[in-house]
């Protein structure tokens, strides 16, 4: 079932590991390689056929200054953190709210309720498409920021609901009854005494939630147009002119595009991890 | 005046009552201006008032400058003219454009010449524009004047477009003593050399299909003409017919020969360029957007050059693949006679070569007054499609035809290239999918 540790293999097995593993490491960043390797050659050199060699020219800043200062991304990425920021605190607020709700009071139909958010998971958001647009077509909401937000905190709420409920309910269930033999009021029990305790399992969520809603193109295909909606994902194929892609400057954005998240996540690396090993809070 | 732009096409729901009035109005100051203007009949002596609903496809960097300076010049020209310019991505207005037209149709809006004007014609959504195309100034639009000409009724005007042709390796043409070819016969035996040379005619991309349809339109029209390709297209011919069948024959006769380069299915247009930067084939057959990228891998003008297609049937006139990019009026515009001035603003000779130049869209002016950039490609593009085009004017295979049957045939030519000796299966194939999709 578990992996045997390498250290008790035989010493042949051992070298053949060590000397495999970096081969495997780099067909495994060969794709990501090969973008950041793209991000700074000339735009000739695709016609030239030289997709793997050493670039003609080094044009790094060419191409980075191009994106930051030439094109509409900054306004893509704006619009990103706008789109994602809100999702994430929306997220966040009403997911400790639902999770409490469900982890802590015990009344009729507190575990449909809970499946439903659970089931709301499991509907493959493509089949969504249709009625989505529309909605947000009649609601006024489309082509608009706020309606990617509200769509992304109700669909990602249901996961963070499950996220939040089990997390709750392994926190030790004294600790509430103590406070409420103290008189403390519900919500002040949910403010004082539950949500400080979250506080590792809200970080390692947002931090996944930050990276669903940011690497989202779906939806933001679906119910934003153009470059005052759009997020960074959808906005990269602005680099394509109308008869041609410019894949120099989109292997550029899309490295631009992706460092939020990795940022994110290597800034949050303490709580992330806090996060998934958690289980058992004292 | 700075334009206004928006994005959303779905506004203004509560304005009806506003808009009858200013309806009215216009309709009664057109009745004066018409009064009393009557004999300056100039464009730019017309005053012009109410609002202009703009609604544009050009939402690519350099079109949507394009689009913007011209609303900007315009609305100088007519300071009391308020116009509204809404600008929509390029390929959503494809699925945009039947809904916004009938429910909330702006005064202009950009679309395709010919056939892909067809549904929109048809189901009364355009306005006839025939009288614009009377003034005499209209005469230097004569070489799109058939592609946008259906049911003898002019529909819109052309605004740019951009010609095909063979872009070749001059230096390995030089190199190998070859001319530019004038007939089939010596575009078969120039590339019988260059075969014996150990290179490939012609390079193409077929992973995507289109590229494949620019050979068929050239094929068909060289061999059949430019009616028969353009009923074709339009579903009145069927595809197992004699004159196909020799459309066919004769595109086999290059693949007979081993003309393109292999494995031509797995590469993208871009992809396909490579192959004529190495020298490793000698031509391709594409549009004038080919050229920009073939110049930044180092093809200067010495070793890259353009001729048109050669003719295979010499009793056929010549006709060129031009996709043109259109301006039209939808038929519920609420300011047409602003809307007709736009149009007649657009393609006036000065415009032309403003928006056509190299800093702009950098394709060929449709006004034949206009001046084309110190361009080889373009000046040559200009001078064939102007003067040497007597057959007409296609707009290529995906654009001539309906969607859904451009998609079918594409894929049976990628197949043919592939197997040509599917033809049989192929074109019944064609014709069965032309049943469906032209309600035959």
């Amino acid at each position: 079932m578990f992996p045997k540790p390498i250290e008790k293999s035989s010493a042949g097995v051992r070298t053949a590991y060590k000397a495999m593993l970096p081969v495997a490491l780099l067909i495994w960043l060969m794709p990501l390689l090969a973008i950041m390797v793209f991000s700074v050659k000339p735009g000739a050199d695709f016609t030239t056929g030289n997709y793997w060699g050493i670039p003609s020219s080094f044009n790094l800043f060419e191409n980075y200054g191009k994106v930051f200062f030439e094109s509409d991304m900054p306004r893509y990425l704006l619009n990103s953190l706008l789109i994602t920021v809100p999702t994430v605190i929306g997220c966040m607020i009403l997911s400790a709210m639902t999770g409490f709700a469900l982890g802590i009071y015990r009344f009729r139909s507190n575990l449909w309720i809970f499946f439903m958010f659970v089931a709301g998971n499991f509907v493959p958001f493509q089949i969504l498409m249709v009625p989505v647009r529309d909605l947000t077509l009649d609601m006024g909401l489309y082509n608009t920021i706020a309606g990617l937000v509200l769509f992304h905190v109700a669909f990602q709420t249901g996961f963070c609901t499950l996220f939040m409920r089990n997390f709750i309910r392994a926190l030790p269930f004294p600790l509430i009854e103590a406070a409420r033999v103290e008189g403390v009021a519900e919500w002040r029990i949910f403010l004082y005494v539950v949500l400080p305790l979250m506080k590792p399992a809200l970080a390692a969520m947002a931090v996944l939630i930050f990276t669903f809603i940011w690497n989202d193109f779906f939806w933001a295909i679906v119910l934003t147009q153009g470059v005052e909606t759009q997020p960074v994902t959808a906005g990269i194929t602005s680099f394509n002119a109308q008869y041609r892609a410019a894949y120099h400057l989109m292997s550029a954005g899309s490295i631009v595009a992706a460092l939020p998240p990795v940022l994110m996540f290597f800034l949050m690396q303490k709580h992330f991890i806090a996060g998934l090993t958690l289980g058992a809070v004292k | 005046m700075k334009p206004k732009k928006k994005k959303n096409t779905k506004t203004l729901k509560g304005r009806y009552s506003m808009r009858s009035i200013l309806k009215a109005t216009v309709a009664s100051l057109g009745l004066l201006s018409l009064a009393t203007t009557g004999a300056l009949a100039d464009a730019h002596g017309e005053k012009l008032t109410g609002t202009l609903k703009i609604s544009s496809d050009m939402s690519n960097p350099a079109p949507r400058a394009v689009m913007e300076g011209m609303v900007e010049r315009f609305g100088e020209m007519h300071p009391d003219l308020d116009i509204e310019l809404t600008v929509t991505d390029r390929e959503a207005w494809k699925t945009q454009i039947r809904n916004v037209l009938s429910a909330n149709p702006p005064d202009v809006a950009n679309w395709y010449a010919a056939n892909r004007m067809r549904p929109y014609v048809d189901a009364g959504l355009f306005m006839d524009i025939s009288d614009v195309w009377e003034d005499e100034s209209m005469e230097a639009l004569a070489s799109t004047k058939g592609a946008m000409t259906l049911d003898g009724k002019q529909w819109g005007v052309p605004y740019t477009y951009y010609q095909w042709g063979v872009y070749y390796r001059k230096d390995i043409y030089e190199e190998l003593g070859l001319e530019e070819p004038k007939t089939f016969e010596e575009m078969k035996a120039n590339c019988q050399k260059i075969l014996d040379a150990g290179k490939k005619c012609y390079t193409i991309g077929t992973k995507f299909l289109w590229t494949a349809g620019g050979w068929f339109d050239y094929l068909n029209m060289r061999t059949n003409g430019y009616q028969f390709h353009a009923d074709l297209m339009a579903g009145k011919h069927d595809w197992d017919s004699p004159e196909v069948r020799q459309t066919f024959a004769n595109w086999r006769e290059l693949l007979d020969m081993g003309a393109f380069i292999d494995n031509h299915t797995s590469y993208s247009w871009q992809e396909s360029l490579p192959f004529l930067v190495s020298g490793d084939a000698a031509a391709i057959l594409k549009g004038n957007f080919a050229v920009a990228p073939l110049r930044e891998a180092g093809l200067d003008d010495d070793k890259l050059d353009f001729y048109q297609f050669p003719a295979i049937d010499e009793d056929i006139e010549l006709a060129e693949d031009a996709p043109t990019d259109t301006f039209h009026i939808p038929a519920g515009a609420e300011n047409p006679e602003a809307a007709k001035a736009f149009l007649r603003f657009v393609v006036s000779a000065d415009n032309q070569t403003l928006i056509n130049n190299g800093d702009n869209l950098g394709q060929l002016p449709v006004n034949a007054n206009s001046s084309v950039d110190d361009d080889k490609f373009l000046k040559e593009g200009f001078e064939m499609l102007s003067s040497n085009s007597p057959g007409g004017v296609a707009q290529f295979f995906d654009r001539d035809a309906p969607a859904e049957m451009a998609k079918v045939g594409m894929e049976g030519l990628q197949e043919f290239m592939v197997k040509p000796d599917n033809l049989d299966k192929i074109l019944a194939r064609l014709d069965k999918a032309a049943k469906r999709i032209y309600d035959k």
